[in-house]
C-alpha cells in the first residue's frame, strides 16, 4: 500500500465532497445553524408556554364556596389570578368532574358542609382540590389555590397556639435545610449532558453518510468506478483513501455539533432560565474533557464510516444506499438516545456496547465525573471493533460480486 | 500486444447456479491492430475486457498483455493498458483539467509530466474551452472527450475499449470512431468489444464471435465472410454461432 496513492485519493475525494451541497448541509449547515436554532426555538417555546399558564386566570369552580369563613371567601375573592365560580354558576351541568376533564375551567375545589364548624370546633377535615395533571394551567391552578390555603392554615394554627399560650416554634422542633454541593458542570452535566452525547453521535454519522453513499455507491451510479479499479491504485489504497474521508466529515460534524450545541444551550440556560438557573447549570469544557471526547468519538466514528462504506458499495445506486441506511440510522439513534435515560449508569457491561458506550462515556465527561477503567474498557472495545470493521470492508471492497454487484 | 490463453470465469449465481461467462476464450492482438469482440448481450464481452483490464480476475487461463501476466502481474497490466466503456461516467464536482490530473497521480506520473500530456492531449481533442468547468455542465461529446483523455494519459500501448459508443448520439460516437483510428495509426493495439455489426465492419482489421463464453471464430472480416458465403457480417454472425 502506498502512501502517495492514499493521499492522492484522499485530496480528490476530499475536493469532491466538498463540493457536494448534500455534504455540507449535514456537515456544517445542520451543526452550526440548525441545532442552535431548534434548541433556542423549542426552549423559548417552553418557557414561554410555562409563563403563560402561570401568568393566566384560572377559573376555579367551588362546591360549597358558602362554607368556607367568610374571610376566606374574600380572600379567594380578591386573588387577581384566580376566577371565583360556584356549582350555581355551572347549574345545568350534571357532573362538574366531566366538565372539568373537558377543559370547562381549571380546578375544583370541593368544601364540606361542616368545614366552617369543623374548625371551630377543632376536629379535622379536608378540602379535596380536582385537576387535570395533563394540562399546565390546570396545574398552575391548584398552586394558586393552594398558595392562599396555606398562610390560611397556619393562621389558624398560629390562633390556636396563642389560644394556649404556646409559642409558634413548639411545633417545628428542627430545621431540614438542603445544601447543593455539586458544581454547576455536574448539574448541567445531569440535566442537560443527556442531550449532548446523544446529538454529538447521530450528527457524527449523519456528517458520515452523504460521502459515503457518494464515495461508494455513487462511483458504481455514474460509472467511474470500473475506471478507478483498473487504474494502478489497489483496491486497499482506495479504500483507505475514501474511509478516512468518510471518516473526517464524520468528525468534524460531530465536534462542530459539540461546539454549537455548548453554546445554545448556555445560551438557552442564561435568558430564558434567569440568573439563579444559570448559576446552577453551566456547560463548561476543559482541555481534558474535550481531549476525552475527542478521543472517544474517534473510534466510534471509525466504525461508522466502514459500516457506512460497505453498505453503500453493496448498494446498486445512490436511492438503494440511501434506504439502507435510513434503517441502519436506527442503529445509531436508539442506542445513543439511551444517555437521555434517567438513572442508568455506566458498568464493565455498558462499556462493552457499543454506541452506548460512547454515550455514556460522554455524558459523565460533560459533568466532569471521569472514571478512567469504564473510559479503557470503553475506548479499547471500540478501538477494537473499528479496526475489525475496517477490515471487514476492505475484504467487501476486493469481493468482486460485491464491487460489480449491478 | 494481447494473447488471452484458456480465460475461463465462472460466477456462482444463486439462480442459476455456475455460469460460465467466459469459457476458455483464447485469442490474439497485434500492435497496430483493431481486433473487434463480437457478440450479442451476454455473450461474455464485457466480462472478458474486465479480466483483460484487471478489474475482475479469471478462474482459470490467463492472458499476457505487452508480455504481463494479467493474474501474477496486474499492476503492470495496469500501467500498460488505458480502458473505456460506453457508459464510463466522470465525477461531475471536478473539472476535466482536475479528473485527468487526478488519473494522472494514480499512473503515478510526476506534476511536470501530467501537464505536458494533459496539455497535449487538450488539444489534441480541442478540449482547452471547457477543460476548467465542471464536468456535469459538459454535453454528451465533450464529455466523451474528458473520457478519452483520462483512458490515453498515460500513453498506454494497449486500449481496452467496452461497447465505446453504445449510448452515444451521432456526435460523440463519430469522436470515438475518430479516436480508435488514430490510436491505431499511433500503432497501438487496440480491443473493442460490440454487438453493432456495421461498426465492426467498418473498424475492425481482426475480429473474434463471441457468444455463450465461448469463442466461435477469429479472423478478418473478409474470412469470416468467406466462410460463410454472406456479404454481411451479420448474417455471417448467425450462421458462424449455428442459432
Amino acid at each position: 500500500m502506498k502512501f502517495r496513492n492514499i493521499r492522492t485519493i484522499y485530496g480528490k475525494e476530499m475536493k469532491d465532497t466538498l463540493r457536494d451541497r448534500r455534504t455540507l448541509i449535514f456537515m456544517l449547515i445542520v451543526p452550526i445553524v440548525a441545532i442552535p436554532l431548534l434548541i433556542m426555538f423549542t426552549s423559548s417555546l417552553m418557557v414561554g408556554a410555562v409563563t403563560k399558564a402561570q401568568e393566566e386566570r384560572a377559573t376555579v369552580v367551588f362546591e360549597g364556596f358558602d362554607n368556607l369563613p367568610a374571610d376566606l371567601q374574600d380572600t379567594f375573592k380578591a386573588a387577581p389570578l384566580l376566577t371565583v365560580k360556584t356549582e350555581n354558576d355551572y347549574a345545568d351541568t350534571i357532573d362538574l368532574i366531566d366538565q372539568l376533564k373537558a377543559g370547562g375551567f381549571d380546578a375544583l375545589v370541593s368544601v364540606p358542609d361542616y368545614f366552617g364548624s369543623a374548625i371551630e370546633s377543632e376536629s379535622p377535615t379536608s378540602i379535596d382540590i380536582f385537576y387535570d395533571q395533563a394540562e399546565l394551567k390546570s396545574e398552575f391552578a391548584v398552586d394558586k389555590i393552594r398558595d392562599i390555603l396555606e398562610p390560611y392554615e397556619d393562621k389558624i394554627v398560629a390562633a390556636r397556639l396563642q389560644e394556649r399560650q404556646m409559642s409558634v416554634e413548639i411545633i417545628s422542633p428542627f430545621e431540614v435545610n438542603r445544601q447543593n454541593v455539586a458544581s454547576a458542570q455536574k448539574v448541567a452535566g445531569r440535566e442537560l449532558g443527556g442531550i449532548l452525547p446523544y446529538l454529538i453521535i447521530i450528527m457524527c454519522f449523519m456528517g458520515a453518510m452523504y460521502p459515503a453513499i457518494d464515495l461508494a455507491a455513487g462511483e458504481k451510479e455514474r460509472g467511474t468506478l470500473e475506471t478507478l479499479l483498473v487504474s494502478p491504485a489497489s483496491r486497499g489504497e482506495f479504500v483507505i483513501g475514501k474511509y478516512l474521508v468518510v471518516l473526517t466529515t464524520g468528525i468534524v460534524a460531530a465536534l462542530l455539533s459539540m461546539v454549537s450545541l455548548t453554546f445554545s444551550l448556555n445560551y438557552m440556560v442564561n435568558n430564558l432560565l434567569g440568573d439563579i438557573a444559570s448559576e446552577l447549570l453551566r456547560l463548561q469544557f476543559n482541555l481534558e474533557t474535550v481531549t476525552l471526547i475527542i478521543l472517544i468519538i474517534l473510534p466510534l466514528a471509525g466504525i461508522f464510516a466502514s459500516v457506512l462504506l460497505s453498505v453503500s458499495i453493496f448498494a446498486r445506486s445512490f436511492k438503494e444506499a440511501q434506504s439502507y441506511i435510513t434503517a441502519l440510522n436506527m442503529l445509531v439513534i436508539l442506542p445513543a438516545f439511551v444517555s437521555l435515560l434517567p438513572g442508568i449508569e455506566i458498568d464493565y457491561k455498558m462499556a462493552l456496547i457499543p454506541v452506548i458506550n460512547v454515550s455514556l462515556i460522554i455524558k459523565n465527561a460533560i459533568s466532569g465525573s471521569v472514571e478512567w477503567n469504564y473510559v479503557g474498557v470503553a475506548f479499547i472495545s471500540t478501538l477494537v471493533l473499528a479496526l475489525l470493521a475496517l477490515l471487514f470492508c476492505k475484504k467487501w471492497f476486493e469481493r468482486e460480486s460485491v464491487i460489480f454487484r449491478m | 500486444m494481447i494473447e488471452a490463453k484458456n480465460l475461463t470465469k465462472i460466477f456462482k449465481d444463486k439462480k442459476r447456479g455456475e455460469v460460465r461467462a467466459v469459457d476458455d476464450v483464447s485469442f490474439t492482438c497485434k500492435k497496430g491492430e483493431v481486433f473487434g469482440l463480437l457478440g450479442p448481450n451476454g455473450a461474455g464481452k464485457t466480462t472478458t475486457l474486465r479480466l483483460l483490464s484487471t478489474a475482475i480476475r479469471p478462474t482459470s487461463g490467463t492472458a499476457l498483455i505487452e508480455g504481463a501476466d494479467i493474474v501474477k502481474e496486474p499492476q503492470k497490466v495496469r500501467h500498460v493498458t488505458g480502458f473505456l466503456s460506453g457508459n464510463t461516467g466522470l465525477y461531475g464536482r471536478l473539472t476535466a483539467r482536475e479528473m485527468v490530473e487526478y488519473f494522472g497521480k494514480l499512473y503515478g506520473m510526476n506534476k511536470g509530466q501530467i501537464v505536458q500530456r494533459t496539455n497535449q492531449i487538450f488539444d489534441m481533442l480541442d478540449m482547452n474551452e471547457f477543460a476548467d468547468s465542471r464536468n456535469e455542465k459538459l454535453s454528451t461529446g465533450m464529455k466523451q472527450k474528458v473520457s478519452i483523455a483520462r483512458s490515453v494519459l498515460h500513453d498506454p500501448p494497449v486500449m481496452i475499449f467496452d461497447e465505446p459508443t453504445s449510448g452515444l448520439d451521432v456526435m460523440s460516437s463519430r469522436t470515438i470512431v475518430q479516436f480508435i483510428r488514430q490510436c491505431r495509426d499511433d500503432n497501438k493495439c487496440l480491443i473493442f468489444s460490440t454487438h453493432i455489426m456495421s461498426e465492426a465492419m467498418r473498424l475492425c482489421d481482426r475480429i473474434a464471435i463471441i457468444h455463450k463464453g465461448k469463442i466461435y471464430f477469429e479472423g478478418t472480416v473478409d474470412e469470416a465472410l468467406e466462410q460463410t458465403a454472406y456479404d454481411n457480417l451479420e448474417d455471417a454472425f448467425i450462421e458462424i454461432v449455428g442459432v
